[in-house]
């Protein structure tokens, strides 16, 4: 078992308006629980309370979905739970593994969750870069250093934290990943997504074509580990009407107890309509937008590790962002007229507090999932600054 | 099995061809081109995006759109504008609404008595009934409200009964059929669920029937009050139901608007006209065909005909019947006018007549027109309220 939460004091200038916002939150308040039995079943099962702690949403210059913009949106209670039934072939596949996993969880799709990085606060394209909280059946083949994945879930992405998948939509979505390791903590992923309708409920939406292709480093360089990672997607909705590219690099240094980070992204995201600062009008009436931004944000982070006591650490964590906003094409949104000026600054003041195992990288099941022990200290929980070999 | 844009295709070929090798079945022969020209107004909104209009007698009302602010405000004015002797538009004053993002619809009455407008966005969202008995300075009767929201509202006489059909918004559309005879004291007389899909967007009305325009669930034509089933306003009785061809337009067959269209030169009403709304960046792109259905057999109606623009999409229609010319808000691609004499199969392309951006290339998005007073008059999202010269 394990659990986190993160108390963090978030300063936004400017907000929807013009003015500047600063609110104290606890985000990410997880408890985790891993379990296995008869040897080739595997449960993850994570538990998330932002429906309580930050129903409104947490200030994110630049994030939506799910019917919020510029706020995170809150993760449904169940944020996953999957069985997973390892090596199903046994010997008869020789080294290989195959495994079979079912349950609400991620889809084999995109990058890691970006709970699972080193930053507090989320990138622009969550959306574009993870499909979550999905009833899914993923069937994984790892062989060597190569690993392919394939599931089948709900379009539908939830609307609010106590929704379930619509069950009744499963298979109406698919997506498939081949990740390749050479070498223990490096490895190059490509990965497609075919999702039916994700932002109308009922199955009246548009469709969205998604393409992530990534590269990620986590391993030790002379003693200090050294996380980086290299990620472009892209989401074609409407048959192509509306795009949306995304490309991410973020790395991480550590020495001792000390972690430096920096992030650079630069997203495009739909404008829709706004039914206050920062919620959008859900469910869609028609399939029109208002324009397209491009964020382009430079992070910089720092977390150091302050205490640890017993299976308790608390890692202190400062973040500062400056996002410069720009439109795309034609349409009816005017950044300056949104926001007073095109550029925001943004700053994270954070306490972690976390507790028990090691977050495991989400989104990965079964024969995909990595082996146990192989987490370092870039993952966000209870990072104890393990190496990889 | 739906069928697709080739099947009309072949099917329209072989009608036509048994037709009498593309016979017009007694209507006029395709028009040569002509084309529109501007004759007043414009860019006289530069406060507001503009929505809805309509033109009665000496005075025009538009409504104004805000799912995105202009100058920092809403949609929540009707413009009022009075119309010289040639027709031109002046500003004369505004009906302001606190409380809604977007007027969505504006109508008059046939006999000029009353204006409704549909309101959407904000608290105040709903319909709204103003008097006409000054139509410079309409007074406030009635309002029902309607938490989210009403696209369009249309205005009809039925059988001494002045109604609105009004279009909800979901999260639960519904048909909303309301009793203004008494326009003070708006009554809800029906109430139609329309599957979420994504709902109802525009209703047409004429001699009892009533057409649901309602997205992906296709067009649904309603008795109310033609007598074949026992329908009224207050208790609309469907009586079929049709999903146009998606065109292969992103969004899907996205039924938005239509008109009945009666014929006099064939002294028939066979053809519904459909708008299709498909993806768009407002202010800059559309998408989205005209359908042709025939309704001659109302029970079974099927769809014969289409017209596509490249790089557009079709809005709000108005047409001159005497002269058999649709006309269509055509949002970047302006105003279009289309001969639609005769008998309609296939592709329409070559019955383009005219074209008009009335804006510009980079300033012209039209919502609607009407034709009234020998003009056309279109109300653009971006440049305003222009009187068009039609071909």
């Amino acid at each position: 078992m394990g659990a986190q939460a993160v108390a963090a004091y978030e300063q936004v200038d400017p907000v929807p308006g013009g003015s500047s916002l600063g609110e104290v939150r606890v985000v990410q308040p997880l408890v985790m629980l891993h379990a296995g039995a008869l040897g080739r079943l595997r449960l993850s099962a994570m538990l998330d309370l932002e429906g309580q702690t930050i129903p409104d949403g947490e200030l994110a210059p630049g994030n939506w979905g799910e019917g919020f913009v510029d706020r995170r949106h809150p993760h449904t209670y169940l944020h996953e739970l999957v069985l997973a039934a390892e090596d199903l072939l046994g010997a008869r596949d020789g080294p290989a593994r195959v495994s079979l996993s079912v349950g609400k969880g991620f889809a084999p799709f995109g990058t890691d969750d970006p709970m699972v990085r080193p930053f507090i606060r989320y990138p622009v394209n969550h959306h574009l870069a993870q499909i979550l909280e999905r009833a899914v059946a993923i069937a994984a083949l790892r062989t060597g250093r190569l690993t392919v994945e394939a599931g089948l879930f709900n379009g539908d992405e939830p609307e609010h934290p106590d929704q379930w998948p619509r069950l009744g939509r499963f298979g109406d979505s698919w997506s498939g990943r081949i990740t390749a390791a050479p070498l223990p903590g490096a490895s190059a992923e490509v990965s497609y997504a075919h999702v039916h309708s994700p932002e109308h409920r009922s199955g009246a939406g548009t469709d969205q074509a998604k393409w992530s292709v990534a590269g990620r480093w986590d391993r030790t360089i002379r003693g200090h580990t050294v996380y980086g990672l290299l990620e472009w997607a892209r989401t074609s909705e409407a048959e192509g009407f509306f795009v949306f590219h995304s490309l991410l690099a973020e790395g991480a240094w550590s020495t001792g107890p000390h972690r430096l980070q920096y992030r650079f992204e630069r997203t495009e995201r739909p404008e829709e309509e706004r039914i206050t600062k920062f919620r959008l009008l859900r469910p869609d009436l028609e399939n029109s937008i208002l324009g397209t931004t491009r964020w382009t944000t430079h992070t910089l982070g720092y977390q150091v590790r302050a205490l640890t006591a017993g299976p308790v650490a608390v890692d202190p964590v400062f973040e500062i962002a400056y996002a410069g906003v720009a439109q795309v094409g034609g349409g009816l949104i005017d950044v300056r007229q949104l926001y007073g000026r095109s550029h925001v600054w943004s700053l994270t003041l954070a306490v972690r507090v976390s507790a028990g195992m090691t977050m495991h990288r989400m989104g990965r099941y079964g024969a995909a999932e990595e082996e146990a022990g192989a987490m370092n200290a870039h993952h966000g929980m209870n990072a104890h600054h393990g190496m990889m070999p | 099995m739906k069928p697709t844009r080739s099947t009309w295709l072949v099917a329209a070929a072989l009608l036509g061809l048994a037709a009498g090798c593309g016979g017009d079945g007694g209507g006029v022969g395709p028009r040569s081109a002509g084309s529109f020209s501007v004759v007043s107004g414009g860019n006289n909104v530069p406060d507001r995006f503009s929505s809805d209009l309509w033109v009665k007698g000496s005075w025009a009302y538009t409504g104004t759109w805000g799912r995105a602010p202009r100058n920092g405000l809403r949609g929540d004015a009707v413009k009022i504008w009075s119309l010289d002797a040639s027709g031109a538009p002046t500003l004369a004053d505004s009906i302001m609404t606190p409380g809604v993002y977007n007027v969505s619809d504006v109508q008059a009455s046939d006999d000029g008595s009353v204006l409704v407008f549909s309101t959407e966005g904000g608290t105040n969202a709903g319909l709204y009934v103003y008097s006409l008995s000054d139509p410079r300075a309409p007074t406030f009767l009635d309002s029902a409200l309607v938490a989210d929201g009403i696209h369009t509202a249309t205005v009809a006489d039925l059988d001494g009964h002045r109604y609105v059909f009004a279009a909800r918004n979901p999260k639960s559309p519904a048909l909303l059929v309301y009793d203004i005879t008494a326009p003070a004291s708006i009554a809800l007389v029906a109430t139609v669920p329309i599957p979420p899909a994504y709902g109802i967007h525009d209703t047409y009305v004429r001699d009892g029937l009533a057409f649901v325009f309602a997205w992906n669930t296709g067009v649904i034509i309603y008795d109310v009050g033609d007598g074949r089933r026992g329908g009224s306003p207050a208790n609309p009785v469907e009586i079929s139901r049709l999903l146009t061809a998606d065109d292969n337009v992103p969004g899907g067959p996205s039924v938005h608007n239509g008109w009945w269209f009666h014929n006099p030169a064939r002294n028939e009403s066979r053809y519904l006209f459909i708008g299709q709304e498909g993806a768009g960046v407002v202010g800059a792109e559309s998408s989205g065909d005209l359908h042709v259905v025939d309704v001659f057999d109302i029970e079974h109606p099927k769809e014969v005909a289409f017209f596509h623009l490249d790089g557009a999409g079709t809005h709000n229609f108005w047409v001159d019947e005497s002269r058999q010319i649709l006309y269509m808000a055509y949002y970047n691609g302006g105003v279009v006018a289309l001969d639609v004499s005769g008998q309609l199969l296939g592709n329409l392309s070559n019955r383009l007549i005219a074209q008009i951006k009335p804006g510009g290339d980079d300033d012209t998005y039209t919502w609607g027109v009407q034709l009234a007073n020998g003009s056309l008059y279109a109300i653009d999202m971006l440049s305003g309220l222009w009187q068009l010269k039609v071909p």
